[in-house]
């Protein structure tokens, strides 16, 4: 037999050695190997003990409500995919590609029609308070100012031809 | 569909008996959970204590383990042994848990060198103080030395010594080839035989 510590490949003999996992005919001749090669002497010697130090070290024992946990949570979650997907239960079952369209497009005009809504109303933008005022003028209150001054007009003639010294 | 369960089961029948199981809770059959649950409670949890050396936070990361199976049992495929995907799972969790800084932590535990220990029920060959004293120390140094080593060589280690996994199986878990599983093996039992040679 070639040394297993030649070879990566052959080296896990020395690692898996009294393990029980190499069978007994290969464990035997590296048993026979091992007795004329002092390094896999040294290296299964300290895999030996490696293995019993960590045969020494036992697990605690599972805590007695472990089960009971894992299925609470189990239970819980369930209830909560229970409750989202409840009211698309029916739909879902016969879902076929033209039901998914047709609720694909009723979920966009639904989510359309939302941020339509959500959006704040269009109002008319203040005007700028440096800017001209312009009143309208009506043709009725053109005409009126315009007897106004007409009527003015003869009253101030009218005035004229009464100063003193003049003869009525 | 039943062609296709068939046909699953079939598969799974000849990758292990896990497979079929978890193939028939995909279908729906709880009681093959509860079945894979009884089976692999201790070994995960052992696995995880000895990954993130804490029984509380091992126990916690066991619990979200078999809720993800379950959770993903309707999209489970039985292309691989149900262990190796078991025990991914379990490996992933427990590296994000060291990661996340929950190992900043162990040092503390692991000076408090009693809290995690299991009860020795001797009670008729009851070990002497010294004795347990000597106990204590030697498993102590056990948990150090595997605590120190680097996380994939940690998890390889504990499959291969704990869980009797095979090398390709170990691979698989870890998501790596053969041949670095044999890499990763060997340097971490260099380290181990380093600092636990005076045990002997």
């Amino acid at each position: 037999m070639n040394c297993p510590m030649e070879s990566r490949e052959r080296v896990k003999w020395l690692l898996d050695y009294r393990t029980g996992k190499l069978g007994p005919e290969l464990e035997a001749r590296l048993e026979e190997h091992i007795a004329a090669c002092g390094a896999c002497r040294e290296f299964a010697r300290g895999q030996r003990v490696v293995w019993e130090a960590l045969d020494g070290w036992e697990a605690a024992p599972v805590s007695t409500d472990f089960d009971r946990r894992l299925y609470r949570r189990i239970e819980a979650q369930v209830a909560w995919w229970e409750l989202l997907l409840r009211p698309f239960r029916p739909p879902l079952r016969a879902v076929t590609p033209r039901r998914m369209l047709a609720a694909t497009a009723a979920a966009c005009l639904l989510l359309t029609a939302g941020a339509l809504l959500e959006q704040p109303a269009i109002l008319p933008a203040p005007a700028p308070s440096d800017m001209a005022q312009v009143d309208t003028v009506q043709p009725e209150q053109v005409e009126r100012t315009l007897d106004t001054m007409e009527m003015l007009n003869e009253f101030s003639q009218h005035v004229s031809t009464l100063r003193p010294g003049s003869k009525l | 569909m039943a062609e296709r369960v068939n046909k699953d089961i079939d598969t799974a029948a000849a990758l292990d008996l896990d497979t079929e199981l978890m193939v028939r809770v995909k279908e729906g059959d709880g009681a093959s959970f509860g079945v894979l649950l009884d089976k692999h409670r201790s070994p995960v949890v052992h696995f995880l204590y000895r990954m993130v050396q804490n029984h509380a936070v091992a126990e916690e990361l066991a619990q979200e383990v078999f809720l993800r199976v379950y959770r993903s049992r309707s999209t489970y495929e039985p292309t691989a042994k149900f262990t190796t995907w078991l025990f991914r799972i379990a490996t992933h969790l427990a590296l994000n848990s060291l990661r996340d800084g929950k190992n900043e932590r162990l040092q503390e535990r692991l000076d408090d060198n009693s809290s995690d220990m299991p009860v020795r029920q001797v009670s008729d060959l009851r070990p002497s103080v010294e004795q347990s004293l000597v106990y204590q120390a030697k498993l102590d140094e056990v948990r150090r030395a595997i605590a120190a080593l680097p996380e994939k060589q940690r998890a390889a280690v504990l499959m291969h010594k704990y869980e009797e996994m095979e090398y390709a199986q170990i691979a698989r878990v870890l998501n790596c080839s053969e041949s670095a599983v044999k890499s990763l093996l060997f340097r971490a039992y260099e380290t181990l035989r380093a600092r636990l040679a005076h045990m002997a």
